[in-house]
């Protein structure tokens, strides 16, 4: 048994299909209807966000350039590695710089969660392209299109033949910052609206909220992260990739993923209530 | 770029280890139940071996599911499993005895609404996405609550709010819970990710998976004796170790097996007097 096909890699678009949108509104609307029926407003404010946060984390992943293993032997641009390692590693420094910032209040928990991403990728970006230069010896040069957006260099000349191009050209580094901070974003304030749900139940101590709204968030971060990159199958090279319009699908899945998860991550108090009091009549 | 990923033939069908792997995991969980029946810890360790049982049976279905070369590499699959898994996990740790009944349904709608998103909006278009999804995320909660039971003596987090376990809400409330997600997800995704290839087989990645279970379940022991007597963790370190070393040296053998020659390298000597 070999592969046995594998997803379409057509340069197109495929547009979602009709029963996919449609489970996806019918599954976002359930959601915040049984958040507002839980816990009232406070609940659909707090999954309002959380899908946010998810749409924010899925969005940020298309900026990264991610270039696999193509990359780690220089024959493709991008940090070589996978998405789902690189968005971990954004989104978590993110978090913690988030989490550490949260009782300073609300923007500057979400200021603290972007910048801790965007510095996470801003370090990653540079020591790569510091490797490549010194270490490997390769210009930077996209194979994707002819002239950097920004800086204005041109790339054919740089490339070599029979690659897609290598190194980190400067779109693709800024590409990187802005996708580390969209997720540290992302992430942030999927953890911010958990804590204050969590923190609002009298049975809970301060450092359960924490960890339970802490690890909620990294678990939702991965699902929208690891969508995100099923979407761009793998590698991408920044927001100049044509792959990058693809991101519409990709805001539609974790839209959707993170209301889902969600909604389970809202209700786990009302459920332990529930089932506290069944447990009270019992005894009685 | 699509990477080609070739997965050798032959070996247990799919379904089998499916249905192994599920009951056995269950069973294994409600064994851990035994400590609260009779009032001791000595049954932490039913906990990891339901987890190692979970994975064996994730890294079969993580190998289904890469064998359609996803593009994104393997690790993204363990990565997901264990993110809808977690959630999962943590939600039926609230319903007391039900836990893992409620953590397996739960995670199958979690991760059937994944299989769907990614195959319908985010169009993957793999025919076994859904179905290995679902199965991926009902291994990652079974994993991660098998081996808070391990760590904590439980998985029934009422008797967190109940006044009752203190060491449950120390292990919640000191993240070990991340640590653990972190080494479940990296023994779910290894096994198949270091055993692909054309030579691939299916004795072999599992005993790799199960040989990952082993080692994830050390360190856990390790923690569980700041949670747990004495006694009952020690019981726990020495059966993940035995049961590591055993699948290790399996692992070797079957690598030998396949291996086309190996070499049983020794240090080379430097000549007398210099070469």
């Amino acid at each position: 048994m070999s592969a046995l096909g594998g997803p379409a890699q057509t340069a197109g678009f495929q547009p979602p299909t009709g029963m996919g949108i449609a489970v996806s509104i019918i599954l976002i609307i359930v959601a915040l209807a049984l958040a507002f029926f839980l816990i009232q407003m406070a609940g659909l404010l707090a999954l309002v966000g959380i899908v946010i946060g998810g749409v924010l984390i899925g969005f940020g992943v298309h900026f990264v350039p991610v270039g696999g293993a193509p990359a780690a032997m220089g024959q493709a641009p991008g940090i070589a590695t996978g998405v789902a390692m690189l968005a971990a590693g954004a989104g978590l420094a993110g978090l913690f710089g988030g989490a550490w910032a949260a009782p300073l209040g609300f923007p500057l928990a979400l200021a603290g969660g972007a910048i801790g991403g965007g510095l996470l990728m801003a370090i990653t970006c540079t020591m790569v392209n510091v490797i490549y230069i010194f270490g490997m010896g390769i210009p930077s040069a996209s194979g994707k299109v002819d002239k950097d957006p920004i800086t204005g260099d041109t790339f054919p000349e740089f490339k070599s033949q029979g690659t897609e191009g290598h190194g980190l050209p400067f779109i693709s580094w800024v590409g990187g910052v802005i996708g580390g901070a969209l997720g540290g974003l992302g992430g942030t304030l999927i953890y911010l609206e958990l804590l204050e749900v969590y923190q609002a139940q009298v049975l809970v101590s301060a450092s359960i909220a924490v960890s339970l709204a802490g690890v909620f968030a990294i678990g939702m971060f991965l699902m929208n992260a690891v969508l995100a990159a099923y979407n761009i199958t793998g590698t991408i090279e920044g927001p100049h990739d044509p792959k990058f319009k693809r991101f519409p699908r990709a805001i539609i899945a974790s839209a959707t993923a993170s209301a889902v998860a969600g909604i389970f991550a809202i209700a786990l108090f009302e459920v332990l209530m529930v089932f506290i009091e069944s447990n009270l009549m019992g005894a009685l | 770029m699509a990477v080609k990923i070739e997965v050798g033939a032959g070996g247990v069908p799919h379904n089998q280890i499916l249905i192994y792997g599920l009951v056995g995991s269950l069973i294994l969980i409600y064994l851990t139940y035994l400590n609260s029946a009779t009032n001791t810890e000595y049954f932490a360790f039913f906990g990891g071996l339901a987890s190692v049982a979970a994975l064996v049976w994730g890294a079969d279905t993580i190998k289904h599911l890469c064998s359609y070369g996803l593009g994104t590499g393997v690790p993204s699959a363990g990565m997901i499993a264990l993110g809808s898994g977690v959630i999962a996990a943590l939600f039926g740790a609230m319903t007391g005895i039900f836990a893992p009944i409620v953590a397996i349904i739960v995670a199958a709608i979690i991760g059937a609404v994944s299989g769907l998103l990614a195959n319908h909006v985010v169009r993957m278009d793999i025919p076994v996405m859904i179905i290995s999804l679902t199965e991926l995320a009902v291994v990652g909660a079974i994993t991660v609550l098998g081996l808070i039971a391990m760590v904590g003596g439980t998985f029934d987090f009422q008797n967190l709010f109940g006044g009752g376990s203190v060491s449950l809400g120390l292990v919640i409330g000191s993240g070990v819970i991340a640590l653990i997600f972190m080494l479940a997800a990296i023994a779910i995704q290894h096994a198949f990710n270091a055993c692909l290839g054309p030579d691939e087989k299916q004795d072999r990645t599992l005993m790799l998976a199960a040989e990952c279970g082993f080692l994830s379940m050390i360190p856990i022991a390790v923690i569980s004796f700041a949670f747990i007597a004495f006694i009952p963790a020690l019981i726990s370190l020495v059966i993940s170790i035995v049961g590591w070393l055993y699948t290790y040296m399996r692992y070797i053998e079957l690598s030998k097996r396949d291996a086309y020659a190996w070499l049983d390298a020794k240090p080379i000597l430097e000549p007398k007097g210099g070469a």
